[in-house]
């Protein structure tokens, strides 16, 4: 039973199943599997849908699809995971968003899936994300790594501010900073103090390992 | 008399029938009615809510009945004036006329490796020099030719990029809209009397955020032109079919039309079609791709129908040099605008898509821009072309043509001859040391930059650019855009002896 339980629900991932991934959750949880195994499944899913992709035999759109089903699966089995007392062990949590005055969603979210592939939890704050609301985000998860993106040289700035402010605040040693982006180079982030900066998609989910160490 | 730029002789490609024009007209009314736009600008809800549409302001979503688009897209003019520093480079925008623009690129390339890096302000201002030169260069778009230079700090870039070209340019001028940019670029055109078509630049999908809505109020109440842009990704930002993703920015760029004509009904207003599908293993824009070509077509024809101006944006190549792919990437796009009734489209100089440019490369652009603006001018057909008179007078063998007055007189009219191509022969071509395009490309901009003088500004001109500079320096510094580190550099590079030149 728990076997083709959660056979289903990596099935309903990799096939980018919204509702079949929600409801192959429910089911592991009405017959008491695991949550923290049903995690594992539903990692291991998205993990074999990034390597399709990074090998270029899948596309962006079957990793947005895959991370989709496994975002509608993903409360069902947390909630559980809280309620059974359990602790859920990622390789970190992870703040990441476009900063404001930036609109550009997509590169950023491809890093999110592919960080979430990676074993990361992942709080995806979005895009036009001001220095404050980065800090919220890093106060309410509790990040150890915050990742922030801009595409254009006129909000790369941002990304500096974002930085002072957290030093501003004392939260500077808290977390991990790494950046990205079309406007981004390897100069630029370290002149802002960032972490660690990388160009590609699947380089910055390897660079968030290095940086925790993992 | 305004600059002629190109004309289309003949009708328009047209690639959508007449039913399927109208399916995706009334998708684009859909859209605007059911659906909306979220406009993040209270006085643009206000007002357009007291002309008829639905507003939810929490939601800050605004959806517009399918008479008022259809008014509003009336009164938008559907050719109009431009005013550039010499009224001999002013645009006539509009019906068969094409023109192209200079591509924005965020830094240059170095020659010798192709590798992007940050252009200087010499190089900023020389590539103004080269493209005020270049004459299919017909005018400057934002942040052209660099997205600023070095020692410029980013909040400075689009006025220091403007005063740039005002300097060293007679042509024709835009600008985009950052952090109040608008404000300052607005004064400098009154300063040395020039007419700044600016923009208003929407958020795929159906969205506008405040600054954008902002834009949109100063240049129409300022009694100026605007271009209204989305730049949708196809699969991402829109949807991945060609019809779905032009219902989609006609819906972007149409609220903008309403919007311009409910602040100052004839506002004039160029829309832009800039689409383009996604790579699927980066997420990037594939600039230079047919499918940007069939969204510019089909974009084309259902504006030609609702006479308003249209720009199909810019072609940038994905090729990282100027090469074949490059090559090809670019002729594609500036043909198939050009055929199929564009009224404007980016072109010169951009390399790599908006992040590399190079004055090589829009000396190259040069040629193939002529090539697209000779073919538009399709074929003469009179007594005198026909020539029938002519071919009885030569007769068969041993006749011929070459030393006819009527050849003297037209082969350089039917020809377009190309400033940058190789076209030597063999022999020729190895003992001139078999140079490719690239080779003539570069003496030519050698040869640009020692002999083209700018028309420069007259003294009091120059003083009322560099004081809107400084008034902006102040009013950035004020509000914390500009830190002390960038001012310092900045003030560092203002102490050349060169400045603003170098």
């Amino acid at each position: 039973m728990s076997v083709e339980v959660l056979a289903n629900l990596k099935k309903a991932i990799v096939e980018y199943d919204n509702e079949g991934a929600a409801g192959w959750a429910r089911r592991a949880v009405e017959a008491k599997i695991d949550p923290i195994e049903a995690l594992d499944t539903m990692t291991v899913a998205i993990r074999e849908v990034g390597d399709g992709f990074g090998r270029g035999e899948l596309w962006l759109p079957d990793l947005v699809g895959a991370a989709d089903a496994m975002s509608s699966a993903m409360p069902i089995i947390e909630e559980e995971i809280e309620r059974v007392g359990a602790s859920r062990e990622s390789l970190g949590t992870v703040v990441i968003g476009t900063v404001y005055g930036d609109i550009h969603s997509i590169g950023k979210t491809m890093v999110a899936t592919l960080l979430t592939a990676h074993g990361f939890a992942v709080n995806d704050l979005g895009i036009n994300v001001t220095a404050e609301s980065f800090i919220a985000g890093i106060k309410k998860y509790h990040a150890n790594i915050l990742a922030m993106s801009s595409l254009m040289t006129t909000t790369a700035p941002e990304q500096r501010k974002v930085i002072e402010t957290l030093k501003e605040e004392g939260l500077r040693d808290e977390v991990k900073i790494m950046v990205g982006g079309g406007a981004i180079t390897q100069e630029f982030a370290d002149s802002i103090g960032a972490d660690g900066y990388d160009p590609t998609a699947a380089g910055a989910a390897k660079l968030a390992s290095s940086l925790v160490g993992k | 008399m305004a600059l002629k730029g190109f004309t289309r002789n003949f009708k328009p490609l047209q690639i959508l029938t007449e039913e399927e024009v109208e399916a995706i007209h009334r998708g684009t009314l859909e859209v605007l009615s059911v659906t909306g736009v979220r406009m993040e600008h209270e006085r643009a809800l206000k007002l357009l809510e007291n002309n008829g549409c639905k507003v939810d302001y929490d939601e800050m979503r605004v959806r517009i009945p399918p008479a008022l688009v259809e008014e509003c897209l009336r009164r938008a003019p559907s050719s109009f004036p431009a005013q550039a520093r010499d009224c001999k480079n002013s645009l006539m925008v509009g019906d068969n006329a094409f023109y192209l623009g200079v591509a924005p690129g965020q830094q240059t390339l170095d020659l010798d490796t192709w590798e992007p890096r940050a252009a200087t302000r010499k190089e900023n201002y020389d590539s103004v020099t080269i493209l005020d030169a270049l004459p299919t260069a017909h005018f400057f778009t934002p942040y052209t030719p660099y997205f600023g230079f070095k020692g410029v700090p980013p909040c400075m870039a689009m006025l220091e990029s403007l005063a740039a070209r005002i300097r060293n340019s007679t042509k024709f001028q835009c600008v985009g809209f950052s952090n109040d940019s608008e404000v300052f670029a607005i004064k400098m055109g009154q300063a040395v009397g020039i007419e700044i078509l600016g923009t208003c630049a929407f958020a795929p999908p159906l969205t506008a955020y405040r600054d954008a809505v902002e834009s949109a109020f100063r240049f129409a109440e300022a009694g100026l032109p605007m271009r209204i842009i989305s730049g949708q990704v196809m699969s991402g930002t829109a949807p991945a079919t060609i019809a779905g993703g032009i219902i989609a920015n006609n819906a972007e760029v149409i609220a903008g039309v309403v919007l311009a004509q409910l602040i100052k009904p004839g506002t004039r207003v160029l829309v832009k079609d800039f689409s383009s599908p996604m790579n699927m293993s980066t997420g990037a824009p594939v600039f230079g791709s047919i499918g940007a070509c069939l969204h510019n077509a089909a974009s084309n024809q259902i504006f030609q129908k609702y006479g308003v101006p249209i720009d199909n944006a810019t072609c940038y190549p994905n090729s990282k040099r100027p090469d074949y792919q490059c090559g090809y990437e670019k002729a594609f796009r500036v043909l198939i605008a050009g055929l199929s009734g564009a009224n404007t489209l980016l072109l010169h100089g951009s390399v790599y898509g908006e992040l590399t440019h190079h004055p090589l490369q829009a000396i190259l652009d040069n040629d193939l821009a002529g090539m697209v603006g000779r073919f538009m001018e399709g074929v003469q057909v009179n007594d005198e072309t026909l020539a029938v008179d002519l071919i009885e007078e030569v007769g068969p063998i041993p006749g011929h043509f070459l030393n006819k007055a009527h050849t003297r007189k037209w082969w350089k009219l039917e020809q377009f001859v190309p400033k940058a191509a190789d076209r030597l022969t063999y022999p020729e071509w190895m003992k001139a040391g078999k140079k490719s395009c690239l080779d003539y490309a570069r003496e030519r901009m050698e040869e640009i930059l020692a002999t083209h003088k700018p028309t420069p500004l007259t003294p009091s001109q120059e003083e009322d650019i560099e004081k809107i500079l400084e008034e902006a320096r102040k009013y950035y510094q004020e509000r914390g855009l500009i830190s002390g580190e960038e001012m310092a550099t900045y003030q560092e590079s203002m102490k050349s002896p060169n400045y603003p030149y170098g």
